[in-house]
């Protein structure tokens, strides 16, 4: 992998677009130029089965022995202790104590595979034989800020690049007039840590991902002022790129200043296309009723993913879907009342994440997206505060489905309580390792030089996981 | 490369490769300028880091260079001493001069003048103070302009705005219902007027910590406990059974303890929460010996409709947000084991953490009236023997002149945090700053008269291959204004900015669709700004689930935990803002016509002046011919007045303009 080290390879990088053409005959003419554009698309390592990613994130932790993992030792042992619980695994000490609660869901086998899954999902059943459950997860903090941090950037402290920088990073973007990494965010706002969960952390800020807004102008200040027309706006950043780009060449160890040149002439594209993308009413009404767009429960994360797959179309690379947000019980989060929480939580998703496969389906998107689904932990099997369930790292469930999938299949297991996971474990790097595969990409070649150490988003482990792939 | 995985230990391998290089990886990913982008979140994520990790004996504690009384060093001999300016500079070229570096020239006059000026007041300098400098060629006149700007108003606003940061301020509650904290401006009003009355630095800490039992309380040190009441809180829904409210009580106690060690003394004493700091020489005891001082504490003036019994009795006519005393004996303390309520362990004692002494905090003059606990907490914070406190300030300071702190990790001061790049530098201001009675506008005024700081910020190729992240200052660091920087720049540009000070806080104009973000506690629809919303940023109301998107988008603080060092990203949402925010669109129209007042005629005159009112400096010859042509095109079609609107706008949103020079 190349690796962007200089200032001139980050200075050039970061000018894309109209600034691009200004900056370059600038910097050409010190010399000063050569390497590609940073969003530019590159070659994967080898032939990739995905083109881009949809990761839907259940913030907050969703209970992976109430969903689709289900324990009927938890059953048996309802109220009782589990003997492989440990005082310490509990995040919410006093709260939580050492008694088994059984899941109040009852769970059914879909699809010719048999997948197990909770009656709270009933429209993502019919996916079924696409899915591939991964039960045997495992992270490292039992703490919403650092277990996020991990999940999104391999590393449980803040600083590292995102897993959609990286991804921006080695193969760059299909579209000019997009973000290569959109975020869109829950009705509710930001989950902790904020823009930091999709930080573009040592590499140049082009590798940060964009937040979509969850409602009104999906960007803030996304269209001008009335007063000013398109030819008027492209007038005045005529004259602002040359001057920024001046600006900038006299300033060549800053790279900021290159890159926010790129950012206007992103901003300025995006203005027309983002519109256009998030502009849902262009799709014909029966496609909005797919992602339940008219009912107050499913319209906000259905548009999400109706958008997400508007984002994709348009070769977006990465997307990041989160449901739930904020810093309160209000996402994912279920420690006092586990029904209640994920009642309402699935029912704003179940239908809107299968209308999304269907319509990745149906436009033949699927076959070049992987989807994935999954929170930054799991739920203790013990319960807190007697119906609810505590965050628990050491065993859960994640999905995926799509590009080089293969789907139909249960993969690793939980011990009997659903506590640790036991067979064929994933780690946070594997799961990443195996995302990066599947889009062409060598995690262990995939670096990017930092400090003089070559830095991985799988850092110094992970290994592809074989037995997901088709 | 070595694979550290391994079912025992655990993926993060902490275990295996040891405290030393964990701290080495940690320190060395602030080293960088990236390593700018830090949040409180670096240390709160710090905490569960090293799960594996052994802590650091207290041996190894003691050792550590920040717990060590301040050394008194020499500035060092240097080669060039032609340069020096004052005595910080030695520190600064022996370290260029040994790596073989060159200082930078210094900047011309006109980046100086608006540099400082940025800097002290947070405001660009007016056309006339930068014409009246530039041509003031005698020796005092830099001085005086430093002069000038500590005495003006605007520096509190400036400098207040630093310390809200670190206070986690805030106008609501946060959480689901972000309940309206009527009073909580006091405190930032508080927060101005002590840094514009150069208030020394202990009696500062001794009033927020514990404004209701030193001498002299009053209503104004009462205000001062704000900085403890600053943090979110979820009155209402965190459950009415005893067990919850206690749990719930710790809580918000741990707000008030983390945010008080890391602010004053820059050590991550909240990790030791729940068990002995991993990567610090910190326990639980410790961690609980600090909430011993704080155990007796109420709260006064609760948000509107907050319903807490406890508290409600002095809640309701309360005209401050403050914690307070009210009895002479403090409950006892026990430590939580693993940070919940309902686990009760030993019995503890006030006391300061054991590595820096473990001083009892056990009041030797009680009052009567109060535990005088925090008083004497408070004291030791700011007493000499205490070194922390000094370095941590005055590192504060550095970081908000120069970009950077000479230590990277400005509230992290223990084993995890950066090593200091010019450690003998940082333990002679602290000296100083402690010697002279904790004032801090001595202390600005040495920063800014050095050689070091009035370097020029361009580079050159050997200082960017040598040190790409300036950490030896061979220039000074370009800087992005902060949101209010921006905001309070472009009005102060046009000319619209309401100098009027203090009260509660403004809700300038959000585009109403981006209002529905919020469910409580709404932002009203405002079809039209006036000087009513034209007042500094500082002033704008600080609703925690709906930042002001031109605030929030520019890397304003989340304002949930203590801030030390705000983010600076680049991305195309910020571009958009500036380009489409009616804000910036009438401001440019007021900008043009203030610049063509009386001079319509004289283009170039015109261009000038929009030159001078955006960035303090006269165009080019190039720039002019390029303006002009720029506006006769424009005009063809639109009209000169709006060209010269087209102008002012492209200036507003120019990389000059939003960067410190």
């Amino acid at each position: 992998m190349t690796s962007f080290t200089t200032r001139r390879h980050i200075l050039q990088k970061a000018g894309a677009g109209f600034g691009a053409l200004a900056l370059q005959s600038l910097l050409g003419r010190e010399g000063l130029l050569h390497g590609a554009n940073p969003l530019s698309q590159r070659a994967p390592h080898f032939t990739p089965k995905a083109k881009s990613v949809i990761f839907l994130f259940m913030y907050g932790g969703p209970s992976h022995v109430d969903l689709f993992d289900p324990k009927p030792a938890l059953a048996k042992w309802h109220g009782k202790a589990i003997p492989v619980w440990k005082k310490e695994d509990a995040f919410m000490g006093g709260k939580t104590k050492n008694v088994a609660m059984r899941s109040p869901y009852r769970f059914a086998r879909h699809g010719q595979a048999g997948i197990d899954m909770a009656e709270v999902y009933p429209n993502l059943a019919r996916h079924a034989d696409s899915l591939c459950m991964i039960r045997s997860m495992h992270a490292e903090s039992n703490n919403h800020g650092p277990a996020l941090f991990q999940m999104n950037s391999g590393f449980i402290q803040a600083g590292r690049p995102s897993m959609g920088s990286w991804v921006t990073y080695g193969l760059g973007s299909e579209s000019e007039n997009l973000p290569a990494f959109v975020v869109l965010l829950d009705k509710l706002g930001a989950p902790v840590n904020g823009a930091l969960n999709w930080s573009n952390g040592f590499m140049p800020a082009a590798f940060q991902g964009v937040p979509f807004r969850g409602s009104g102008e999906p960007v803030a200040y996304l269209t001008p002022p009335k007063s000013v027309s398109a030819s008027r706006q492209r007038a005045r950043l005529d004259l602002l790129r040359q001057w920024n780009a001046e600006f900038a060449a006299s300033n060549p160890a800053e790279t900021e200043l290159a890159a926010r040149l790129g950012a206007y002439e992103l901003a300025y594209r995006m203005q027309i296309s983002a519109t256009e993308c998030t502009d849902l009413a262009r799709e014909p009404e029966s496609v909005r009723g797919m992602y339940g767009l008219d009912h107050p429960v499913t319209a906000h994360f259905g548009k999400s993913c109706l958008l997400a797959r508007r984002l994709v179309e348009r070769g977006v690379r990465f997307v990041q879907v989160y449901s739930g947000g904020n810093e309160g019980p209000k996402a994912w989060d279920a420690h006092d009342d586990l029904k209640k929480n994920h009642d309402l939580h699935c029912a704003e998703t179940d239908g809107p994440i299968a209308a999304l496969l269907d319509d990745l389906k149906i436009t033949g998107l699927l076959d070049s997206t992987l989807v994935v689904w999954g929170g930054e932990f799991g739920r203790s099997p013990v319960a807190e505060n007697g119906k609810g369930r505590d965050h628990h790292p050491k065993g859960f469930t994640m999905w995926m489905a799509g590009g080089g999938i293969k789907g139909g299949q249960i993969h690793g297991a939980t011990d009997e309580f659903g506590y640790a996971a036991v067979e064929n474990r994933v780690s946070v790097p594997d799961l990443h390792a195996t995302m990066l595969h599947l889009l062409g990409l060598d995690h262990e070649a995939l670096t990017y030089r930092f400090m003089g150490r070559d830095f991985r988003l799988t850092d110094v482990s992970g290994d592809v996981v074989k037995g997901l792939l088709a | 490369m070595r694979r550290l995985a391994s079912p025992e230990i655990g993926p993060s391998g902490a275990g295996l490769i040891g405290w030393d290089e964990v701290r080495e990886q940690w320190a060395m990913a602030f080293t960088l300028k990236t390593g700018l982008k830090v949040s409180p979140l670096h240390l709160l994520s710090l905490c569960i880091l090293t799960a594996q990790a052994k802590p650091p004996g207290m041996e190894a504690g003691r050792a550590h260079w920040a717990f060590q009384p301040l050394s008194q060093p020499r500035p060092p001999e240097v080669a060039q001493a032609g340069w020096l300016r004052n005595d910080i500079d030695r520190f600064i070229l022996a370290k260029l001069e040994a790596a073989g570096l060159q200082p930078s020239p210094e900047a011309d006059r006109a980046a100086l003048i608006r540099r400082v000026t940025l800097d002290l007041t947070g405001l660009p300098p007016s056309p006339d103070e930068v014409e009246a400098f530039v041509n003031d060629d005698s020796l005092h006149a830099y001085e005086r302009l430093i002069d000038r700007l500590l005495e003006s108003p605007a520096h509190g606003e400036r400098w207040g705005r630093h310390w809200l940061d670190l206070a986690r301020y805030a106008d609501t509650s946060g959480f689901h219902n972000d309940l309206d904290r009527p009073h909580a401006w006091k405190y930032r009003d508080y927060v101005i007027r002590s840094f514009n009355e150069d208030k020394p630095y202990a009696r500062f800490i001794a009033e927020q910590i514990a404004g209701d039992e030193i001498e002299g309380a009053d209503e104004t040190s009462l205000i001062a406990t704000g900085f403890c009441r600053n943090g979110p809180s979820n009155d209402d829904n965190m459950g009415k059974t005893p067990e919850a409210l206690a749990q719930y009580r710790a809580d918000q106690m741990d707000d008030v303890i983390s945010t008080t060690a890391s602010v004053f003394l820059g050590l991550t004493l909240g990790c030791a929460r729940c068990h002995d700091h991993k990567t610090e020489p910190l326990s639980a005891r410790d961690y609980y010996s600090l909430h011993a001082v704080f155990a007796g504490t109420e709260r006064l003036g609760l948000p509107k409709g907050a319903t807490d019994a406890r508290d409600k009795a002095v809640s309701d006519d309360a005209r401050v947000m403050a914690l307070i005393e009210t009895k002479p004996d403090a409950p006892p303390t026990h430590v939580m084991l693993r940070g919940l309520a309902a686990s009760m362990g030993d019995e503890v004692l006030p006391a300061a953490p054991a590595v820096l002494g473990g001083r009892s905090l056990n009041p030797e003059r009680p009052n009567g009236r109060t535990s005088m606990r925090r008083g004497t907490l408070a004291e030791w914070i700011a007493s000499p023997e205490n070194p922390l406190t000094w370095r941590v300030m005055v590192n504060r300071v550095w970081q908000h002149h120069f970009g950077a702190g000479l230590v990277a990790t400005p509230s992290n001061f223990g084993l995890s945090g950066a090593a200091p790049s010019h450690p003998d530098l940082l333990d002679w201001l602290a000296a100083r700053f402690m010697a002279g009675g904790g004032r801090l506008k001595p202390l600005h005024k040495l920063m800014l008269m050095s050689a070091a700081y009035r370097q020029q910020s361009s580079s050159h190729a050997r200082g960017a291959a040598a040190d790409p992240a300036n950490t030896l200052l061979w220039r000074m660091n370009l800087r992005r204004m902060e949101a209010e920087v921006i905001r309070d720049g472009i009005l102060a540009a046009s000319g619209n900015l309401n100098p009027v000070m203090g009260g509660p806080g403004i809700k300038p104009r959000i585009r109403a669709d981006l209002l529905d973000a919020s469910q409580r506690n709404k932002w009203p629809v405002l079809a039209h700004e006036g000087p009513g919303e034209w007042r500094r940023s500082v002033y704008i109301y600080v609703k925690r689930q709906l930042l002001m998107p031109s605030m929030e988008l520019f890397d304003a603080p989340t304002t949930t935990d203590s801030c030390a060092m705000r983010q600076r990203s680049t991305v195309p949402t910020q571009a958009l803002v500036l380009m489409n925010d009616e804000f910036v669109e009438e401001q440019a129209g007021h900008l043009a016509r203030r610049a063509a007042a009386g001079a319509r005629e004289d283009l170039p005159r015109v261009i000038e002046r929009l030159f001078m009112l955006a960035l303090s400096r006269a165009p080019t010859a190039a720039r002019l011919e390029q303006a002009l042509a720029f506006i006769r095109e424009r005009a063809l079609s639109a009209g000169t007045e709006e060209a010269l609107r087209d102008l002012a706008h492209v200036l507003l949103n120019s990389s000059e303009f939003v960067y410190i020079p």
